[in-house]
């Protein structure tokens, strides 16, 4: 292992073990209360049967499940050789929605490492020469430039093309571009407008498009799943219609509230896309939404179809391909409906999705104009459409800014809005809105629970979140008959702050809790007798 | 009659291949949006906001503001906004460099100016009664004064950074240090050929034997320099230094390119445009079918 502060990036080429090893003392301290000794578990090390089946030997943690050792010299060059395959396609027409972008971060970083301090991950580990942003995009300049350029051909190391390629650099490679949520927070400082983050999904989708790696969770039971069944949850249109069934019932159970969620409403206004996981994991959420709506006088509806009932789109983070196939599919559902409009629930990356990144990928008729949430539920405050008491949520509150609704939509107000409005003790985050961090769960680490990546998640990823929460919630923190509330408006983002939450046991000690700004609004609203928030209830 | 060759040459070269270059990052094909915000046209710049923020923004009149972003932009070239806000230690010097080199231009169209003026019978001199010939004079006294000191001061400073910082120097690689070397070496020979004649007189005597191929006799140090500016001029557009080429693109092609693509926009016509391309390669996992059309 070698020392972190003398890691270069060429030792990504070196045969030996594990390049790094975390430790927690070499992590930015937690704040108060968890500055104590012994408030966080030590940081592990990979299981013996892990090192011998994936690549541990970037820094000990396995993002990629689908990227094991090779078993012959053969399946090593072959390995080797479909990279570097695919690192050339980067370059060519195949790559043509992402090739100028690509190019100018690829020919221009001056290394001026302005980004570092920008990375919440590099900040986390305190600095870890691993983790720095130009570290890994260096690497796969060195690469390239090995391979694809006549400097780096006549002239080798002069240029950096001093790098070893093997299994373990490549390997190594695709696990460290899942050391990076995509949040692209470092490309927001950078001089020279170069985006890192490019890079790194770059590289994974060199191993998805090209060699067909990438987590499971991403792509088997994400994307394929999703065009396969509907969902990346595996709900199918039956299961789907059973749990809205079961949601209406429950609703009236639990507030004596006839809900209905309109279904396949031809015509309708607007067809409302949430992320499939809502139902199963936070169902509290599409039924906040239907219960605003309907109490707005909304004309929306739900889809059951294929696509329709799932706004999630894995493909952003890993394959181009996939990404394009889920968003055309989510349009044609909206169109075959002749809805106006597509409105997204809480769901950060859904809403690049359609909203961006699908943006240019369909013209005419067959295109619906996608908006976001945020906006209508500030409207109906505003306007006044549905009768709120702010009283009802008079406990501390703090909002997580999703990085895709806000650095990368720029929707930063209505939801700000909306709670300076309902919450009375609402209180920012450091950082906030285009400036966040991410909640460590972005670009799919919230649903990647292989061996131990839920620790790097947890402990690394999420930490200057946990921070930020801590700080937000500083007068009241050690006060456990207070709930504080973090609003985190996207699923991912909710997936990352229940992994906090539950590695630090902090809902038990200190009653931090975390849900939507819809579920806020329904607590708030006057029709509602009782609190919507189990927590409340408990409390009462 | 070579110096002055070696310098049209070099000119042209430098011009011409930022050109190319900027010409082909345009003809590039259409990219997905990527931008970032704030997006300096946006009406919400203040606190990062865009047209999302609306309600229904499609059937809104997008405002923008083309003058903020020009603001925006001017910011960035004339004081590299974004390192002082986030990095202050490296400003400082890479400021020095940029602002030298944006002196020493204007320094030597001043010299040109002044050749021409004194072509028509008008004196550049302290000595000078006429407000033009003053002007000029003291302009390019200053310019010169400055930029060829904070020019070699900036050059200097960024390369002992890279030599001495220890997070620098594991990512510059030795072409690198060439390229600061490289303008180093042009500047600093800038100070000892024309340092010794701070009216710059001699400077523009040289100017005007340059730019009219007149044939005189160079010194030593004043081929060197010449060569040494126009081996600068040449190299600066085919390194990475023609960042100055790549800037503009990722910032307005990219992260400030949030134009929607709306029924009847340019933004339309050219993704019907971009749609009916065919990649000649494609991805060869098995999930993978050939492709259609290109993924935007």
């Amino acid at each position: 292992m070698i020392n972190q502060k003398d890691l270069l990036p060429k030792d990504m080429g070196r045969k030996d073990e594990q390049l790094i090893k975390l430790e927690l003392d070499q992590l930015i301290p937690l704040l108060a209360p968890y500055d104590k000794p012994g408030m966080e578990s030590p940081l592990t090390d990979p299981k013996p049967a892990w090192k011998e089946k994936y690549c541990t030997s970037l820094d000990g943690y396995v993002g990629i499940d689908t990227l094991t050792r090779p078993k012959s010299k053969e399946e090593e060059d072959e390995f080797v050789r479909k990279f570097l395959s695919g690192l050339e396609k980067i370059f060519s027409d195949a790559n043509n929605g992402v090739l100028q972008p690509l190019l100018l971060t690829y020919e221009y970083c001056a290394k001026c490492d302005t980004c570092s301090s920008a990375c919440h991950i590099y900040e986390a580990t305190g600095g870890n020469e691993l983790y720095r942003p130009i570290y890994r995009s260096e690497v796969l300049r060195k690469i390239a430039k090995k391979y694809f350029t006549t400097s780096g051909k006549l002239l080798g190391g002069f240029v950096g093309a001093d790098i070893d390629v093997n299994w373990e650099t490549i390997a190594r490679l695709g696990e460290l571009s899942y050391r990076c949520n995509l949040c692209r927070r470092c490309a927001q400082t950078c001089p020279l407008g170069l985006d890192n983050a490019i890079l790194s999904k770059e590289i994974r989708k060199i191993f998805s498009q090209e060699m067909g790696i990438s987590p499971v969770p991403l792509h088997t039971k994400g994307t394929m799943n999703q065009l396969r069944t509907g969902s990346s949850t595996g709900l199918t249109k039956p299961a789907f219609l059973d749990t809205i069934e079961f949601l209406e019932e429950d609703t009236e159970e639990k507030f004596g509230i006839k809900l209905k969620f309109p279904i396949d409403k031809k015509g309708a206004d607007i067809l409302l896309l949430h992320n499939a996981g809502e139902f199963i994991a936070w169902p509290e959420n599409p039924v906040a939404f239907a219960l605003l709506f309907n109490a707005a006088g909304l004309n929306w509806t739900l889809s059951s179809e294929v696509l329709g009932y799932d706004s999630v789109n894995y493909g952003l983070w890993y394959d181009d391909p996939q990404a394009k196939k889920i968003a055309l599919g989510q349009m044609k559902v909206a169109h075959d409906l002749r809805v106006n409009r597509i409105v997204m629930g809480e769901c950060g990356h859904a809403h690049k999705a359609a909203a961006m990144v699908a943006d240019r990928m369909s013209y005419g008729e067959g295109k619906i104009p996608v908006e976001s949430c945020f906006p209508i539920l500030w409207e109906m405050v505003k306007n006044k459409s549905i009768k709120f008491d702010p009283s009802k949520n008079n406990f501390p509150v703090t909002l997580h800014d999703p990085c895709n609704v806000v650095r990368q939509l720029g929707i930063v107000l209505p939801q700000r809005n909306v709670l300076k409005a309902l919450a009375p003790q609402f209180r920012e985050m450091s950082h906030p809105g285009v400036e966040n961090y991410c909640c460590g769960g972005g670009s799919g680490f919230a649903i990647m629970n292989n061996a131990n990546f839920p620790e790097f998640r947890t402990q690394v990823a999420s930490r200057v979140k946990f921070n930020q929460i801590l700080g937000a919630f500083k007068d009241t923190i050690s006060d456990a008959s207070i709930p504080k509330y973090i609003c985190a408006p996207c699923s991912n983002c909710k997936g990352a702050m229940r992994g906090i939450l539950e590695h630090y046991d902090a809902t038990e000690k200190f009653n931090l809790q975390y849900s939507g700004l819809v579920e806020l609004m329904v607590n708030a609203m006057v029709d509602i007798k009782i609190p919507f928030f189990e927590f409340l209830e408990e409390k009462k | 009659m070579l110096l002055s060759l070696i310098a049209y040459i070099s000119i042209l070269l430098f011009v011409g291949i930022s050109v190319y270059k900027a010409y082909k990052f345009a003809t590039m094909p259409m990219h997905g949006r990527m931008e970032l915000y704030p997006v300096p046209k946006e009406k919400g710049f203040e606190h990062g906001g865009s047209f999302y923020e609306e309600v229904s923004w499609w059937s809104k009149p997008h405002e923008v503001s083309h003058m903020r972003e020009i603001v925006e932009m001017l910011k960035e070239i004339l004081f590299i906004k974004k390192l002082f806000e986030n990095q202050r230690p490296l400003w400082w010097i890479s400021y020095a460099l940029h602002l030298g080199i944006y002196m020493l231009m204007a320094w030597t169209m001043l010299l040109v100016v002044g050749v021409v003026s004194e072509l028509n019978g008008i004196t550049v001199a302290a000595t000078d009664t006429g407000i033009w010939g003053l002007l000029v004079y003291y302009v390019t006294v200053a310019t010169g004064i400055v930029g060829l000191a904070l020019g070699t001061l900036g050059a200097g400073a960024l390369f002992l950074r890279r030599v001495f910082d220890n997070t620098l120097k594991k990512y510059t690689t030795p072409q690198e240090y060439v390229n600061l070397l490289v303008l180093f070496a042009a500047l600093f020979t800038g100070i000892l050929t024309w340092g010794s004649d701070l009216s710059f007189h001699t400077a523009r005597e040289v100017t005007a034997n340059l730019i009219t191929f007149t044939p005189f006799a160079a010194s030593g140090l004043v081929t060197l320099h010449v060569i040494l500016v126009g081996i600068m001029l040449i190299y600066i557009p085919i390194s990475k230094m023609s960042h100055y080429v790549g800037k503009y693109f990722t910032f307005h092609k990219v992260l400030w390119d949030n134009d929607p693509n709306l029924k009847g926009s340019a933004i339309e016509h050219q993704v019907k445009k971009a749609s009916t391309f065919r990649p000649s390669t494609s991805w060869s996992a098995s999930h993978i079918k050939p492709p259609d059309a290109p993924t935007l």
